[in-house]
């Protein structure tokens, strides 16, 4: 290699600067979450807000007491809200997650290969949904959600169906979106293939198709898990003390009398453990040319 | 019985109309290759016979079935695919069995099943490999191994060849031919290239525009064209037309045009005069022209413009009046240009057309 190639390669200082910049910009928030749950609440307020202090996991065992096998000494009256929260987060996450996928690929791959009056019209419009802020939903929603829709006393607004209900709604638009540049890109001789094999509707779908676009699915999970995981608005103001998501609790602590950092950053840091699993598990799956090998060029 | 029997054919989209009410009805066991430029509508035609097209009016008959309004999987077909259409996520073994597979047959007979094939193909080394992992021609082999597997009455193949290069195509000929010996299916083959068509088919179907223009063995086709269409499609080099017209010299009939004059052997003559109309193409094979010596008569002056030179033979481009004339003659040495050659075409060689109707006199 010549002298100019090398000095061509060397790339500028500033480069790296802006690097670093980004890094700490991206990092910096979780390691103050991370540190902050480690601390007492004495080094938490302290004027000495500095990296040397004696960490601990007090306030892990406060947030965990009711799950915990043995009853921290510190913690005087054991709340179990975080427990029941990240219950009622899994419960709502998981759920909305799969009913999004089930109907989201069905309506995506009735988009893409069903020809109907209308179709162009209806692929559109559901990406239009997404623009509306979930904001603007809110109010209306939360009307008809505890007014409207009860039956025998039991309104939607509270229980587990009312907010998967909202969440399946908000996250199908891109959903369907997403899916369905994926399954455009499945040749339509596989399924003509399929079909020549013997295969039915429902054969080719879930035999053929359904795999194929397995990274479209992965992609599509991991959207639609972390924003049913992370919804805050929402979640405070249709669910109820029994029913409420981690996100609402961790504002629910924040009371007048105290603002328990150290707690507060602890369950953030424990919020923040299903979707990564969740992510890792779902990007096992997004690899790139599923469908190579398939038919020529 | 013939095997399979399409009535009155006819594919519309919207209005306009690609198949013109085709008729057609092939033997049992019978190798048939529907042959055509692209935009016939001979894949058209493979795919309503596979049922992945509707058909919008006619019936198409197999055994005796009519099957036009049925699903593919209830019509007993296999079906190899252009582009092979292989299940990426399934590997060899697992592409083979899948419709065996689907109608749930005993595991021990889909391996058993799926052994025989790949053994017959030469894929036992491949089962557990997936598509991407293959060549081209191995993809194209499990496409063919994928029908085999079933005990479909019917195989359909449409263009299977087309993506392979030329080497690979030659060989793959060979092994199809094989094949279609071995295994007694009705097959319907679908394909451009007439050298295909001539080598594999037993039937040999031409068709243009969405009609049949002709069938037969490809011998008959070869030294019977009906039309002008058929005679410059099958045969390669095409073969020569040269406008002209029939003239009545004392008691033989010449054809005389820009810069030849030929006397037309007695037999085609008689059908030439009975025929009626004075303007007609002649056309002759480049293999039928036969190099004569310097002072014959009744011979066509040619031209060396250009040569290729393929060892045993030459293909000559010649000029001939306005006209340009390839000739195929045996040759042990490339012919030298800008020379001028006498040839004569053979007793059976000459083809007359109606310069209207285009087709054969």
């Amino acid at each position: 290699m010549s002298r100019e190639t090398i000095a061509e390669t060397r790339t500028n200082p500033a480069f790296y600067a802006l690097m670093a910049a980004l890094v700490i910009m991206a990092l910096g928030p979780i390691v103050m979450m991370l540190t902050t749950s480690l601390k007492l609440n004495v080094d938490i307020t302290g004027s000495a807000s500095s990296l040397l202090f004696m960490p601990t996991l007090q306030n892990y065992e406060t947030v965990l007491c009711d799950v915990l096998w043995y009853a921290p000494e510190h913690v005087d009256y054991c709340d179990p809200t975080f427990g029941r929260a990240l219950q009622n987060s899994l419960i709502i996450a998981l759920i909305s997650t799969a009913l999004t996928l089930i109907i989201g690929t069905m309506a995506a791959y009735a988009l893409v290969r069903f020809r109907f009056m209308g179709r162009g019209t209806i692929s559109m419009s559901t990406l239009m949904m997404r623009m509306v802020p979930p904001a603007v939903l809110l109010v209306p929603v939360f009307g008809i959600w505890t007014f409207n829709f009860c039956f025998q006393d039991e309104c939607l607004a509270g229980t587990y169906s009312g907010i998967i209900l909202v969440y399946v709604a908000m996250n199908l638009p891109f959903v369907i979106w997403i899916l369905q540049s994926f399954i455009v890109q499945v040749p339509v001789q596989l399924e003509e293939a399929a079909r020549v094999d013997g295969a039915g509707p429902f054969q080719v779908f879930f035999l053929v198709v359904l795999p194929l676009i397995k990274p479209g699915l992965a992609a599509a999970s991991i959207f639609t898990f972390r924003i049913a995981w992370n919804e805050f608005l929402l979640a405070n103001a249709l669910l109820d003390r029994n029913t409420r998501t981690v996100p609402v609790t961790i504002v629910n602590s924040l009371t007048e009398y105290d603002i328990d950092w150290g707690v507060i950053m602890a369950t953030g840091s424990l919020l923040a453990i299903p979707p990564i699993i969740f992510t890792f598990v779902a990007s096992k799956q997004i690899i790139t040319g599923m469908t190579a090998g398939a038919v020529k060029g | 019985m013939p095997k399979i029997r399409l009535e009155k054919l006819v594919k519309r989209y919207g209005s306009l109309q690609v198949i013109h009410e085709i008729d057609l009805e092939t033997d049992n066991n019978e190798f048939t290759v529907l042959v055509g430029p692209s935009g016939c509508g001979k894949s058209t035609t493979l795919r309503m016979i596979a049922g992945l097209e509707t058909v919008s009016d006619g019936e198409i008959y197999i055994d005796d079935r009519p099957v036009s309004r049925l699903e593919p999987k209830e019509r007993d077909i296999a079906m190899v695919f252009q582009d092979y259409a292989l299940y990426p996520h399934m590997n060899v073994a697992r592409n083979m069995s899948f419709a065996l597979r689907l109608e749930k047959r005993p595991r021990k007979e889909i391996a058993q099943k799926v052994g025989e094939v790949a053994e017959m193909l030469g894929l036992e080394k491949f089962l557990d490999r997936k598509p991407a992992e293959l060549s081209g021609g191995q993809r194209q082999r499990v496409a063919m191994g994928r029908a085999l597997t079933r005990d479909a009455s019917t195989f359909l193949f449409d263009e299977p060849l087309s993506n392979l290069d030329a080497k690979l195509r030659g060989q793959m000929r060979a092994e199809l031919a094989l094949m279609s010996q071995q295994v007694k299916k009705s097959m319907i083959y679908v394909t451009h290239d007439q050298v295909e068509a001539m080598t594999l088919g037993q039937r040999i179907v031409v068709m243009q525009d969405g009609h049949i223009r002709q069938q037969g063995t490809a011998e008959e086709l070869f030294k019977r064209p009906n039309s002008r269409f058929v005679a410059g499609f099958i045969g390669s080099p095409p073969m020569n037309f040269l406008d002209g017209s029939l003239v009545q010299e004392g008691d033989s009939t010449r054809v005389i045009g820009d810069g030849f004059n030929l006397p037309l052997p007695p037999e085609l003559a008689a059908r030439a005069n009975a025929h009626g109309s004075q303007d007609v193409v002649l056309g002759m094979r480049p293999s039928d022209l036969l190099p004569v010596g310097k002072h014959k008569d009744d011979a066509l002056d040619l031209y060396v413009l250009v040569s290729e030179y393929i060892g045993a033979q030459s293909v000559l481009l010649t000029e001939c009046g306005p006209n340009k004339i390839s000739v195929e003659m045996k040759s042990s040495a490339p012919v030298a240009l800008g020379e001028t050659l006498k040839f004569a075409p053979a007793p059976d060689g000459m083809h007359l057309f109606d310069r209207e109707t285009e087709l054969a006199i």
